[in-house]
């Protein structure tokens, strides 16, 4: 079986509010699938539903084959969590915390604990009260929860959340080296596009509960609007003169021309040619990509703008 | 078995590293210790000019004798016991709300209901340490303050009523854990167990007190004083108010929804 996890026509409502609306999807052994969407598009209450924390209205998810509800404990012996901001016993150590865990996962190695505090660079604060540690390493901490048993699946929400830049870069390589060398499947929720592309092989787009679009990450770049943007010292001639040739040009929002005809993206020489043959030589000539967060955006403007 | 050993196990930690418990034993210690200076005023009468509204409370009790000591620890565990038994059953089940460490309850391969039965049991292994150290304390503090009138059959009588009163002050534990966990923290818990102390009042002038579960321990407390009723319905109602606080508990944990 290469499905790892599953869920199908899924749906939580909460009175009215249609939290998660009929999402159905699957995630492959070994793959990192990122859910993306905006505060409150329903990521958590994916994640929640996904662990049994709560009940679907409709439809219903599965583990390793295996349905998941709330009685079916021996699911998570091979899943690690991590819902939203982390939180642990604040009177209790970063390795008492850890210990806990241990203990309520039945690991019999006492060096894990150890293990996961050194890899994830919690050892100097291994003493240290858990209500004392900064957001990042509350974070480690909850990573270091997640990942002590060595788990065949991650179910992480939001996983580099108050982390510095080097700290993000260190848990994104921490990933990918669990998925692609120990072959750990990840399901991930972030809201920044950027990160979850830089990591993940697929990415869900979760918006109003809904599941608008699935794309695997190497598509991105063909999926984004890319255009030519160009200025000469007369914008207004050259406009003329490319229209004639028939490219579709407009006037940016910058002020400069923007020429969206694919032959012009993939020929920009081309287009330099004409215009320096017609005495209009360009000033600038550049082909414009659109960010992630403009594609996101656009994605899920166009099912009813954001809100 | 292994699920209850190790989740056991965690929340001993949990109580071991809190400062909850701390305090907890120092008003086991204080409760008993301000008993016994009310023995003392009693058995003082010339320092009640001086005490004002303390010597008014200390003349309520008439004698200061051993039986009539006794009966104000009993009482003492039935009345400020119940609301110190609320408070740690509100902090064993809501801190993980409070805390917002539930969620790392959630989903492991222990069962919700291994999590909560260990929580039940270190609720009635504190609250009856807590009652010890009352019991025993109060015993040491009337010596030391000289009580008057002790035997030995009057401390074993007192001993069983207290230990009796105690153990169904704990059964009452059941609905304040089921609170603290629907309530999501301490406060829901509290506010159930302040507002069922003030209904035992209440429901106390009416005669009803052995038929409302909140007022049948202390109702207990007063027996062989003439004025209690209690009897085999007042203990099945209490024990069925434990039952339906567990089973609620239990199921809350295992079917709510966990937001």
């Amino acid at each position: 079986m290469d499905e790892v996890i599953l869920t199908r026509n899924v749906s939580k409502y909460y009175g009215k509010v249609r939290a998660v609306d009929g999402i159905s999807l699957s995630v492959r052994k070994g793959e990192i699938y990122g859910c993306i969407g905006l505060n409150g598009a329903g990521k958590t209450t994916m994640i929640r539903l996904l662990l049994g924390m709560i009940h679907p209205t409709a439809g219903a998810s599965f583990v390793c084959g295996k349905q998941v509800h709330s009685g079916n404990h021996d699911l998570w012996k091979n899943i690690g969590y991590l819902v939203e901001t982390p939180h642990s016993y604040p009177d209790l150590t970063v390795r008492e915390n850890l210990e806990i865990v241990r203990r309520l996962r039945f690991i019999s190695d006492k060096k894990s604990v150890d293990a996961v505090m050194n890899k994830l660079q919690l050892g100097p604060y291994a003493e240290r009260k858990a209500k004392h540690l900064s957001l990042g390493n509350a974070q480690r901490l909850g990573l270091a929860k997640a990942l002590l048993h060595n788990p065949e699946i991650l179910i992480l929400d939001e996983p580099t959340n108050g982390m510095d830049p080097a700290g993000i870069v260190e848990i994104r390589n921490l990933l990918r080296t669990l998925a692609s060398d120990h072959g750990v499947t990840i399901f991930i929720s972030s809201h920044i596009l950027g990160e979850i592309s830089k990591l993940t092989t697929r990415i869900g787009i979760i918006h109003e509960g809904r599941l608008i679009q699935e794309v695997d990450t190497n598509q991105l770049d063909r999926l984004r609007r890319k255009r030519l943007l160009l200025n000469t010292f007369d914008n207004i001639a050259a406009q003329a003169l490319l229209r004639t040739q028939g490219y579709p040009v407009n006037v940016s929002e910058e002020g400069t021309l923007e020429v969206t005809s694919q032959h012009a993206i993939d020929h920009p020489e081309a287009i330099s040619t004409l215009l320096v043959q017609a005495g209009l030589p360009p000033t600038l000539l550049r082909v414009d990509e659109e960010s992630l967060e403009s594609y996101f955006l656009r994605v899920i403007g166009m099912l009813g703008g954001v809100k | 078995m292994r699920s209850i050993l190790a989740t056991f196990w965690a929340e001993i930690l949990k109580i071991r590293k809190s400062r909850i418990f701390l305090m907890s034993l120092l008003i086991s210690f204080f409760i008993p210790l301000m008993m016994g200076f009310l023995m003392f005023v009693v058995k003082n009468p010339e320092l009640s000019s001086k005490l004002g509204i303390v010597s008014t409370k200390a003349s309520m009790f008439g004698k200061a004798d051993w039986p009539t000591y006794f009966g104000l620890l009993t009482e003492g565990i039935a009345g400020i016991g119940a609301l110190g038994f609320a408070f740690v059953t509100s902090w064993v089940f809501g801190r993980e709300y409070s805390d917002r460490t539930v969620t790392d309850l959630l989903a492991l391969p222990v069962s919700r209901s291994s999590i909560v039965l260990s929580k039940f049991m270190v609720v009635v292994l504190w609250c009856a340490f807590l009652s010890l150290i009352f019991f025993v304390f109060g015993l040491f503090v009337g010596v030391v303050v000289n009580v008057s009138g002790w035997s030995g059959e009057i401390a074993l009588l007192a001993a069983n009523r207290f230990a009796v009163t105690s153990f169904l002050t704990i059964l009452l534990c059941t609905p304040i854990a089921f609170f603290a966990s629907y309530g999501r923290g301490y406060l829901p818990p509290m506010g159930f167990a302040i507002a069922t102390l003030i209904a035992a009042q209440f429901i106390g002038i009416l005669g009803l007190a052995p038929y409302f579960p909140w007022a049948i321990p202390v109702t207990y407390s007063t027996v062989g004083t003439g004025s209690s009723q209690i009897g085999v319905i007042s203990f099945g109602i209490l024990f069925i108010t434990c039952i339906v606080g567990c089973l609620a508990t239990f199921a809350w944990w295992r079917f709510a929804d966990q937001t």
